[in-house]
């Protein structure tokens, strides 16, 4: 096999052009957001627009560094690497908060946020421990270290607090799924536990991502239809907690998957499923009952912003009667994109989501799809959705065409990542998910995130080129 | 274990996270994008209406009736309002701390609740960051002392807003007023906003599209704190307000304000129309009022009420709406009718026999010409006798049904018992009964001529409006014809309308005119006619008046006089029906000068009959309160 000596021999253009084109909108939504009649180059750098470009510049020299450095080196040095960006997020810590969080490091007046680069620190490591064990090896162990890996600094992170980064973390434990980590030793030490229950391996460890999807879709239909108070014709007068339905539901579901499995499986496990079935029921109910119990011992607006994320009831719509904000952001995102309609209002015509009317807070930043699709109309939404999925699909099949695990553990994880940051921010901005504060990958305003998604993917980008001369 | 197909599980994540959202996009921009473009209008893109002032109205002559005058309205946007000292303000705009506090209170719940289908709640239509017009109308002169002290009350400014004036303070019941759109106009007519003013009378109301033009709209973007950013997309949507074309009245507004001086201190109507046109010259409606004492909410709120419980009913338009019995006048169309059916011809004489029913005294009349100069009873009885009882069948009773439809088929063609196609509303139809109407009165089979003779003297169930009247003396003056009496002349330079350019032919031909527009000149010219003081030197006019018996409760009450006239008696100038109620004297006494001085005006441009003005003028009739 001949070494690839050119830099970009096996450079993989598609992905860099979809880099390049996402850059480049976000850019002119930026220039379009943030616009200033006094500075209309593009180029000022006393405004957003300039300095985003400033920060697009740097962070296309730092993939330029990214590439000349052979990618051996990040593998040997991601402990330190790691290490490194602990010591970051223990330092911002002692920074004078900013909006309620201590979330930046600041020299001046430029400031970082390490928990962007925090991050690539947990991506290299990860890759760096996964790679170093075989699967056959994998045990209680490996799961935990695995885990300690990521929680060190999500926890540090939460002390920020800076939950939106908080959450983005849990996008690891797709990358662990996919390389076949599993939770069954330690799920069925527990399981175990529970007399005359023997199981040699629980179908629930191992697939924790589809449980984990299970487990929030149950939480999710357990705030929405437990919260209305059951009334029955039955017994006049009487009003019985609405979460009573979920439990009808989850017994019915229960008796339903146990005569499916009683028919699927052969005689000698009709025991099994009898207490597969019992678990799963126990396990449900524990963990709504507790959700349904949890959430009505909530504070009043915390309730309301998930009730009105569910939504279980809209928002009083009307200026200036919003009460404490809470559908505040949400619906005038929500406004600014949906009245874009199917081909958007213009080039610099939206009206709701600009900086100067300040109806969207944070448009050039968190917000920024809703400028985007004001402006573009469904026709640039979806072209922006489209390029998006496209994305993360060329860094799956990067991802799976790579010889050595390092590499694709570390593929996975930009490609969960930016999955992540992509369904929030988008899914916020169209009233899917609940608001949580993170940047949309390449597109928002901002060095820090601009910077560590560059070298996120210029890294992924140097791996790949290389990708013929690893060999695990 | 290989763990390669779980790669399919993270795709399927992705691809279905971004059909998902490929689906809500669509669902938001595509299909449910009007709800969130109205949402977008709400929040930032604030559409405001600039309605253009009402159309002008103009006389015959030109002269200015309707304008528009400049007024300000005093608006208040609560979320501005920084500490706001209510004992300053309102010693500011003259009132008490209490005061300004209940006036604040008006706006907010004024505005009334809306049904929210979202919330499944009422909501206050309301709003903080919303201007409320605080104080309205107020004039150049009040505005003045309050605008340079606003700078110390943030939330408050002036706002320019224009409203009818009438230079002429005449012809009320013809021009109508404005008032505010009511819920139920606003939501049959998206034209409409709260506060919009709308046609609530006369032409104002008939014309009320032509009068208020098209709105102008401006599109403007504002910012969370509501401050205007700027034009929605460089005004590419903004429009302009079209004022109406301005409307050019038949009326002569001089003659209008003369009549009503006329009919002071009396219940009555003149209606004068030009007989080659059909234009309304003058509709004088006594009493009246000033037609700026309802101009604006103001004083529309101070007036109207007092305009409501006057006894004399000055809101109430008579010439249009009420309807009386024409007496005398209505023998005209009874020779005419009777000559065109062959049962009388223009030399028929009849004995002026008061056995059959009262008469005064003048010689037997040998002709229709004498008849009607004289206006003989008894002649004219059996004149409708003949009509009515033509012996056609044996039965006098089916006979008389037979003959009333006949006869009121001719009466129709007159423009009576039906509504006129004037253009104003409060039309009335008056009533010319036939055999279906008497056959409900009375039974069929039950009544023939004799039971209803009274009808041919204009007494009984007949009922005229003054309006239709005053058709009857212009088709006497077109001797057959008439145009639909009308009150637009033109909008613009468009001309009167298709239907005002159409003559209605009656059904009597025009050779039997002759001999009763000879007895209408005679009436007024010659000795022993009933309107000699009508008469105007140098001037002949065509005439006929009429006494009017009338009860309320079956209670004899004053007599009312009528006169209908034109002039000259070629190529008339001017027909003219004159109604003035409870007189006590016949229609020669009050009717007849009173038309004559309005002829004479009109005609001449000056009255010289300064005795007879004087007379008219000064007299208090019809039991005026």
């Amino acid at each position: 096999m001949r070494k690839n000596d050119s830099i970009t021999g096996n450079f993989d253009w598609i992905l860099f052009g979809v880099y390049l084109l996402l850059v480049a909108f976000g850019v002119t939504t930026i220039y379009s957001v943030a616009y200033n009649p006094d500075n209309p180059s593009i180029f000022s750098f006393d405004e957003m627009y300039g300095r985003q470009l400033m920060w697009v510049a740097v962070s296309l020299f730092l993939g330029l560094l990214v590439f000349l450095i052979d990618s051996e080196i990040y593998r040997k040095f991601s402990i330190p690497i790691y290490i490194f960006c602990l010591g970051l997020l223990v330092l911002v810590l002692f920074m004078p908060p900013i909006n309620g969080a201590r979330a930046w490091l600041g020299f001046g007046s430029f400031g970082i946020q390490p928990g962007e680069f925090a991050k690539i620190g947990t991506a290299i490591l990860l890759s760096n421990y996964m790679s170093s064990f075989n699967v056959k090896q994998q045990n209680g162990q490996t799961v935990l270290v695995s885990l300690a890996i990521i929680a060190v600094p999500m926890l540090l992170i939460m002390l920020q607090p800076d939950a939106g980064t908080f959450v983005v973390f849990t996008a690891f434990l797709f990358v662990m799924y996919r390389e076949g980590l599993t939770f069954d030793p330690i799920v069925l030490k527990l399981v175990n536990l529970i007399p005359g229950v023997k199981f040699k391996s629980t179908w629930v460890g191992t697939h924790f991502i589809p449980i984990l999807f299970v487990v929030v879709f149950l939480i999710v239909i357990t705030l929405i239809i437990g919260h209305k108070p059951l009334v029955l014709d039955y017994f006049p007068g009487q009003v019985f907690s609405g979460y009573w339905r979920m439990f009808a539901a989850l017994l019915s579901v229960t008796v339903i998957g146990y005569l499916v499995m009683r028919w699927m499986f052969s005689k000698r496990e009709g025991r099994r499923a009898f207490t597969i079935a019992i678990l799963g029921f126990a396990l449900s109910v524990l963990l709504t009952a507790g959700v349904h119990t949890a959430f009505k011992s909530l504070p009043y607006h915390q309730k309301t912003r998930i009730e009105l994320w569910l939504g279980i009831y809209e928002a009083e719509p009307g200026t200036g009667n919003v009460g404490d904000g809470a559908d505040y952001n949400r619906s005038r995102a929500m406004t600014a994109v949906g009245s874009g309609g199917f081909t958007g209002k213009g080039y610099r015509e939206a009206s709701v989501a600009s900086i100067k009317t300040a109806h969207v807070p944070e448009c050039e930043t968190d917000f920024i799809f809703s400028p985007w699709a004001e402006e573009r109309g469904f026709l640039g939404s979806a072209v922006l959705v489209i390029l998006y999925t496209f994305f993360l699909l060329r860094i799956i099949t990067i991802a799976e065409r790579q010889r050595s695990k390092y590499n694709r553990v570390y593929a996975y994880s930009v490609a969960m990542i930016l999955f992540y940051h992509f369904a929030i921010n988008i899914g916020m901005n169209i009233g899917l998910v609940p608001i949580i504060g993170i940047p949309l990958p390449l597109f928002s305003y901002g060095g820090s995130s601009m910077m560590s998604f560059s070298i996120m993917i210029f890294l992924l980008l140097k791996l790949d080129s290389q990708r013929k001369d690893a060999l695990n | 274990m290989n763990f390669d197909a779980r790669r399919y599980v993270i795709v399927t994540f992705i691809v279905i996270t971004g059909l998902m959202y490929g689906i809500k996009l669509f669902y938001m921009q595509v299909v449910d994008v009007e709800n969130w473009k109205l949402e977008a209008q709400r929040i930032a893109e604030k559409r405001k209406e600039i309605p253009p002032p009402r159309a002008v109205v103009f006389d015959r002559n030109g002269k200015k009736v309707v304008e528009n005058k400049t007024y300000y309205n005093l608006m208040m946007v609560e979320e501005d309002m920084v500490g706001l000292d209510t004992v300053a303000f309102g010693k500011l705009v003259g009132m008490t701390k209490d005061e300004v506090l209940a006036r604040i209170d008006e706006i907010k719940f004024g505005e009334g609740k809306y049904y929210n289908p979202h919330t499944k709640k009422k909501q206050t239509n309301y709003q903080r960051i919303r201007p409320y017009p605080f104080l309205k109308e107020l004039t150049a002169d009040e505005m003045s002392k309050i605008v340079p002290h606003l700078d110390r009350f943030p939330g408050f400014y002036e706002e320019i807003t224009s409203m009818r004036n009438y230079p002429y303070a005449s012809g009320a019941n013809i021009l109508g007023y404005l008032a505010e759109a009511t819920q139920a106009e606003i939501d049959n007519d998206k034209f409409y906003k709260r506060a919009d003013k709308i046609g609530r009378a006369g032409i104002e109301r008939f014309y009320e599209v032509e009068f208020r033009g098209e709105k102008g709209v401006k599109y403007i973007v504002t910012s969370a704190r509501q401050n205007n950013v700027g034009s929605f997309e460089d005004g590419k949507y903004d429009t302009t307000a079209v004022q109406g074309d301005g409307i050019i009245l038949g009326l002569d507004i001089e003659l209008q304000a003369y009549g009503e001086k006329l009919l002071q201190n009396k219940k009555g109507c003149i209606v004068a129309i030009e007989p080659s046109t059909g234009e309304i010259l003058a509709m004088v409606s006594s009493p009246s009022y000033d037609p700026n004492l309802l101009v604006g909410r103001k004083n529309i709120n101070k007036n109207y009420p007092k305009l409501v419980e006057d006894p004399n009913i000055p809101l109430f338009p008579r010439p249009l709406a009420s309807e009386y019995m024409p007496g005398s006048t209505f023998k005209l169309i009874q020779a005419l009718i009777g000559m065109q059916e062959e049962v009388i011809s223009h030399d028929s004489g009849f004995p002026c026999n008061k056995s059959i029913v009262g008469c005064h005294n003048h010689p037997n009349a040998q002709s229709v010409t004498q008849a009607v100069q004289y206006s003989c009873n008894p002649y004219f009885y059996a004149v409708t006798r003949r009509i009515i009882q033509q012996g056609k069948v044996k039965s006098s009773f089916r006979d008389s049904e037979i003959g009333i439809d006949i006869w009121a088929n001719y009466m129709h063609s007159f423009g009576l018992g039906l509504k006129l196609n004037t253009d104003i509303t409060g039309l009335r139809a008056g009533n010319i009964p036939d055999s279906k109407y008497y056959n409900k009165w009375y039974g069929k089979g039950n009544w023939k001529f004799s039971t209803i003779r009274s009808i041919s003297i204009g007494q009984g169930e007949v009922q005229l409006t003054p309006l239709q009247l005053a058709n009857v003396a212009a088709i006497m003056a077109n001797r057959g014809w008439y145009y639909t009496p009308h009150f637009v002349k033109s909008i613009g330079d468009r001309g009167p309308r298709i239907d005002y350019t159409i003559k209605n032919k009656t059904l009597v031909d025009r050779k039997y005119f002759g001999y009763v527009v000879e007895g209408m000149r005679r009436v007024v010219h010659e000795p022993g006619g009933t309107a000699a003081m009508a008469r105007i030197p140098n001037i002949v006019m065509c005439g006929k008046t009429g006494t009017v018996e009338n009860y309320i409760h079956g209670v004899k009450q004053k007599n009312h006089s009528v006169f209908i006239a034109f002039a000259p008696m070629n190529n008339p100038k001017i027909a003219i029906a004159v109604f003035i109620e409870n007189t006590g004297g016949g229609g020669g006494t009050w009717a007849a000068p009173a038309a004559s001085l309005v002829i004479e005006k009109y005609i001449t441009g000056e009255v010289k009959s300064i005795e007879k003005e004087k007379r008219i003028m000064d007299a208090e009739l019809s039991n005026w309160k």
